[in-house]
């Protein structure tokens, strides 16, 4: 394939991604992998004509959805067997649905709700202002005149996911004995789209980051409307906000930037160490920026929940206490490896080596050279270059693929931004207190 | 189907104007009458007379203006399409939508129309198959409805030919659009899915599919 590197911060997080997607193939690979699809596309007018083709086949599986759509995502976090163009277009299928006219819409909403939107809603926008995982939003004011975000979420996804998926058990028979496709990552991927496509689901994590954000002060989530709200069909508050590129025309004062790119450091430390859970979801679009430094967060459609150990095991890279202290290495790799893996094994040994060395360089025991900039191509290079290490010695943690995948989303952020934050001061503030050096 | 024997001839309009319109009136009363029952007994386990009694008529008077339980059915088909025609013509924003989306809407509002008689419908599909029943398609009374529903049709598509939005396809279309709505009420019928979304994904993605196909393929031999 063209090896055209692409310059930027866009196109090391695409490497970065990339290196996710090669990870088994899996949900995980894909989540790392969607969100900077669009950027990376943006990004490379030279390669018009072969995504062209590339798009031909895309909306040619689109329209024939079913198993071979699916099968094609599947195919498309297989890095090794497509082209890059085509694996971007690829994972454009993914759980992109088709956009739903008006007619559509306001069907599906009924059997989701029992009415139509213009029953329940003071004023409902027939034209979605935005396509979602699985469906679209609308703008509606409510009958109390709130102005809300509707999700509807098009007809019979489950159905379609699920019946796929048991046709590619069968028929994916060839390629599984082959080694191409595992049942494992069948079996995960078909997992990880299915808590997306439930709307409930996502209105708890909505509600859990609502109070667990709480006490930073600065972050708006939405609130949901239960009683217009489904598993199909959810119904938010109106977050405010600009999204980043509407915000940066207003011309932000470099205070007003530092100010949001610390809020940012800080939301993403809070949700690590404070919250342990991630919304994992950094696509550009699901921040909000206001003048006043408040940062509207949205889309809770894909949250992990991190394992407290895990957690631990993070902060403790931080301490690096872990490199004189041999028990405390068993207790990580216990952790990450899973149990019975000496610390003394070839991989395991590279991985933590790799780990150190990505810590000494970016987040120095001594913090005088803060501050540290997240959003320099260097600390993206230097992440894709500890992701590679680990991938390559099968460090498989999910939470790592989540953790990287909401860093670089953020790094990528901050650089477009060009704030100047105080990282690792901002990070110790949050990690458990015993771990702080 | 019934009496017009004294409609046109009548030197006095209005009284036959309402008379007609009691008439219809009547009609109606006695198919809902009629639908109550084939939703709690079913199409064959309902009698005429339990029709009558039903509606309150005489059971003499039900056989002026249905002779068989059969005609009773092709009655709610006629108004199936008339209430079709006459919702598809008031929806505003439906006169701007793109063909599928046209299409669409008058299947989901065809749809809605029979949802709460699916058994009943699922009945008269059956019967229909039979060649002496008044609902085969074969059968002129039916035909007469068929036709008007044909027209219908027909004239959406002709809409979007002038419009360029697909190739002239004549009457074909209509009969292909015909064929197609029986077989959605079919998959519909046994869609288990909630609000039978199935149903939904279906029309739209084959619906777009197959314009897309029109708009490529040529069509002018």
């Amino acid at each position: 394939m063209v090896k055209h590197l692409k310059k930027g911060p866009l196109g090391r997080a695409a490497r970065l991604m990339k290196l996710g997607a090669g990870l088994a193939g899996s949900y995980l690979g894909y989540q790392l992998h969607r969100p900077f699809i669009n950027e990376e596309r943006a990004t490379g007018q030279h390669r018009a004509l072969r995504q062209k083709h590339a798009k031909q086949v895309r909306e040619g599986l689109q329209d024939l959805r079913g198993p071979i759509m699916k099968l094609g995502q599947a195919l498309s976090m297989q890095t090794h067997f497509l082209g890059e163009e085509m694996i971007e277009e690829l994972s454009a299928l993914q759980m992109h649905a088709p956009p739903m006219h008006t007619s559509l819409m306001r069907a599906q909403f009924k059997t989701a709700l029992g009415k139509y939107p213009e029953d329940v809603f003071r004023s409902f926008e027939h034209q979605p202002f935005a396509a979602a995982s699985l469906g679209q939003v609308h703008w509606a004011v409510t009958k109390g005149g709130e102005s809300v975000a509707v999700k509807i979420q098009y007809p019979a996804m489950r159905e379609a996911i699920e019946s796929d998926f048991k046709a590619i058990r069968t028929a994916g028979f060839a390629i599984r004995l082959t080694g191409h496709l595992q049942d494992s990552v069948i079996q995960e991927t078909e997992r990880g789209i299915l808590e997306e496509t439930d709307y409930v689901n996502e209105a708890r994590n909505i509600e859990h980051f609502e109070k667990a954000l709480a006490p930073l002060g600065f972050v708006n989530v939405p609130k949901v409307h239960h009683d217009l709200s489904s598993d199909q069909v959810l119904t938010m508050s109106r977050v405010p906000g600009l999204r980043l590129q509407e915000f940066l025309k207003t011309n932000p004062s470099q205070q007003v930037r530092d100010k949001l790119g610390t809020g940012l450091t800080r939301l993403f430390f809070f949700q690590l160490f404070r919250v342990q859970a991630l919304h994992a979801d950094p696509h550009p679009g699901n921040y909000l920026f206001n003048n006043d430094g408040t940062i509207g967060l949205v889309d809770f459609g894909c949250v992990k929940y991190l394992k407290p150990d895990v957690v631990r095991c993070y902060a403790q890279f931080w301490s690096r206490e872990w490199v004189h202290d041999r028990k405390l290495l068993a207790e990580i790799i216990h952790v990450i490896f899973g149990p019975n893996v000496s610390p003394d094994e070839a991989r395991v040994r590279r991985c933590m080596n790799g780990i150190r060395a990505f810590y000494d360089e970016f987040h120095p025991l001594n913090i005088k050279n803060e501050p540290l900039q997240l959003a320099d191509p260097k600390f993206m290079d230097g992440l894709a270059r500890l992701a590679k290490i680990l991938v390559k010695n099968k460090f498989l943690s999910p939470e790592f693929v989540f953790l990287s995948r909401t860093e670089s989303g953020m790094c990528n952020l901050l650089h477009i931004l060009k704030a100047r934050v105080a990282t690792t001061q901002i990070a110790r503030e949050w990690m458990p207190s015993s771990l702080v050096v | 189907m019934k009496g017009t024997k004294s409609s046109s001839a009548s030197p006095d309009k209005k009284t036959s104007g309402k008379r007609n319109q009691n008439k219809e009136q009547t009609k109606k009363h006695i198919l809902d009458a009629a639908l109550a029952l084939f939703k709690q007994k079913g199409l064959e386990g309902t009698t005429t007379r339990q029709i009558s009694q039903k509606a309150g008529i005489a059971e003499g008077t039900l056989f002026n203006y249905f002779k068989t339980k059969e005609d009773l059915a092709l009655y709610f088909f006629q108004k199936e399409t008339d209430d079709l025609i006459e919702w598809f013509h008031s929806q505003k924003h439906l006169q701007r939508a793109s063909l599928p989306e046209r299409l669409f809407a008058i299947i989901h509002r065809q749809l809605e129309y029979i949802e709460p008689y699916q058994d009943f419908i699922g009945a008269v599909f059956f019967r229909a198959l039979q060649p002496t029943s008044t609902l085969s398609p074969l059968r002129f009374e039916s035909q007469e409805h068929r036709l008007k529903y044909l027209r219908f049709i027909r004239s959406v598509l002709a809409r979007a030919e002038e419009q360029g939005e697909i190739p002239k396809i004549g009457d074909l279309g209509a009969y292909a659009f015909g064929l197609y709505y029986i077989g959605i009420v079919t998959y519909w019928l046994q869609d288990l899915s909630r609000g039978k979304q199935k149903t939904l994904a279906l029309v739209d993605r084959s619906l777009s599919v197959v314009t897309k196909l029109l708009k490529k393929g040529r069509w002018e031999w």
